[in-house]
């Protein structure tokens, strides 16, 4: 018997199929052909079928069950929980570098316009400048300078309301990981590796590094010393950790990071008894004495 | 294939991507797809208007579009969403294309849609291109064509270009295909080669 959209043949009989195009477009999903051997379909037996009369109305139906299917499909896989989360952080970061660049810009500007100032001594770093320069724009009305600088602090508003839900996202739709090392952390982890079903069958060894991809390569060719951490060095736990341990407690920290994952991606909730031990185990990596080993 | 002077255009609803339109027909720039290169630096095949076409690798539909002026039916396979949504966009449009999300590599999850095709079209970035083509071969009817794109540095970026375009004809060639002509299609595309075969 050969399945194919329209309907069944078997023996030179043919049973059309019927329903709307979405049913349709599930159907075929659901048909299993062997392709060895393997006979396309031909057209006319549509027509014989009863299903159309011509090649037009053939196309027309067809189509309908394309496109039925493809806009199924594109649904499906961004009804994904963690697809909208990636967009999420990756304007997080991008906001980031955009309103970093342009207060180095705009404090420049202001340099010039004021020959006297001078920002040593002074611990005002750009992003405090750009917001008095918004703030005397507000008050005194300005030209473009003051314009751009209230810009840049409106973005970095929007930034903080993104950092906030970027977190509760993350929360939700990577429990465990979260519960580790931060939504944000864990949510930027998700961004690099491309998705919650690639990080989660990512090895420990590659979590434990990602986002260090130049420090890695130029350890495999040039034999540089090998990096110890990647976006994990963002969590407090790496970076607060003494020096001599810290590659110790990366390479822990990720070790768990990638057990969380997988428990993201196959349970979707937290798991108390995994966390309690991990954030000790975590914790015992941390202090310099020998009690860190695995028991 | 039809021309303006020396410009190749297709006839068809315009402003699909902001081509340019030249005594009413669109404009099919080779800088911007690897088919009307082809056709540009040396031989393409000619698309006669019954003919069936597999496109693997559709992307915005911006070949597609110009391809479906052309022919009777392009099944359009695209494996990922965010260019599905311009394709399909550009099939609500137009009769003859058929945008359907799948891998290439498995051509058994549209087998149901397609049909004999004339003409088998694969421009997918991927280092097993030639299996790919080779798969999809059973939907390509005896003396129908095959246009591969082959985009070397997506094959192996360690080996030269030259290098991948031979391993890549002795592929097609062992697996009995014939190849009709194969081109280089600098200086539109860097690195990008294109080889025409039949079955």
């Amino acid at each position: 018997m050969q399945s194919c959209w329209f309907g069944d043949v078997e023996a030179g009989q043919c049973t059309p199929f019927t329903g709307d195009a979405a049913a349709c477009a599930r159907r075929v999903r659901e048909i299993h052909i062997s392709m060895d051997p393997f006979v396309p379909l031909d057209w006319q037996q549509a027509v014989s079928c009863g299903v159309c009369r011509d090649r037009a109305e053939y196309l027309a139906l067809l189509q309908k069950v394309c496109i039925a299917g493809s806009e199924q499909a594109v649904r499906e896989q961004y009804a994904a929980k963690d697809v909208e989360l990636l967009q999420m952080v990756r304007t997080l970061d991008e906001i980031d570098t955009v309103t970093n660049v342009l207060s180095e810009r705009v404090a420049d500007w202001y340099q010039i316009r004021h020959p006297s100032f001078s920002r040593k001594y002074r611990r005002t770093p750009a992003h405090v400048l750009v917001k008095s320069i918004s703030e005397r724009n507000r008050e005194r009305g300005g030209g473009a300078l003051g314009k751009v600088a209230t810009e840049i602090t409106c973005l970095a508003d929007a930034r903080t309301a993104l950092a906030k839900e970027v977190s509760a996202r993350a929360c939700e739709v990577m429990p465990n990981t979260s519960a580790l090392i931060g939504g944000l952390v864990a949510a930027r982890l998700l961004s690099h590796a491309g998705g919650l079903k690639k990080l989660s069958r990512l090895p420990a060894s590659a979590i434990q590094v990602l986002g260090a991809r130049t420090a890695l390569f130029a350890h495999i060719r040039t034999h540089a010393p090998a990096p110890k951490h990647g976006i994990i060095f963002q969590h407090r736990r790496v970076h607060n950790a003494p020096r001599e341990v810290r590659g110790k407690v990366a390479r822990v920290l990720a070790g768990k990071l990638a057990i969380a994952a997988r428990l993201d991606y196959y349970r979707g909730c937290a798991v108390p008894v995994f966390l309690d031990d991990a954030q000790a185990r975590i914790d015992r990596a941390g202090t310099t004495d020998g009690e860190g080993k695995e028991q | 294939m039809i021309r303006v002077g020396d410009v190749l255009v297709s006839k068809g609803e315009g402003g699909v991507y902001g081509e340019r339109e030249l005594d009413g027909y669109r404009v099919w720039d080779p800088y911007r797809s690897k088919l009307a290169a082809l056709y540009l630096v040396g031989t393409g095949i000619e698309l006669p208007p019954d003919m069936k076409v597999l496109y693997l690798g559709a992307a915005n539909g911006t070949t597609v579009s110009h391809v479906a002026d052309y022919v009777d039916v392009v099944y359009a396979v695209e494996f990922a969403p965010r260019p599905m949504q311009d394709l399909l966009e550009v099939a609500r449009r137009r009769k003859n294309v058929m945008p359907i999300l799948a891998d290439a590599s498995c051509p058994e999850q549209y087998a149901p849609l397609v049909e004999t095709v004339g003409l088998l079209y694969q421009d997918v970035a991927q280092p097993d291109q030639a299996a790919i083509a080779l798969k999809n071969c059973v939907f390509l009817k005896k003396g129908g064509y095959l246009i591969l794109m082959l985009k070397t540095r997506s094959v192996d970026i360690r080996k030269e270009p030259a290098e991948v375009f031979r391993d890549t004809l002795d592929i097609l060639m062992s697996a009995g295909l014939t190849v009709i002509k194969s081109t280089w299609l600098a200086p539109y595309h860097q690195d990008h080669a294109a080889i025409v075969c039949t079955k």
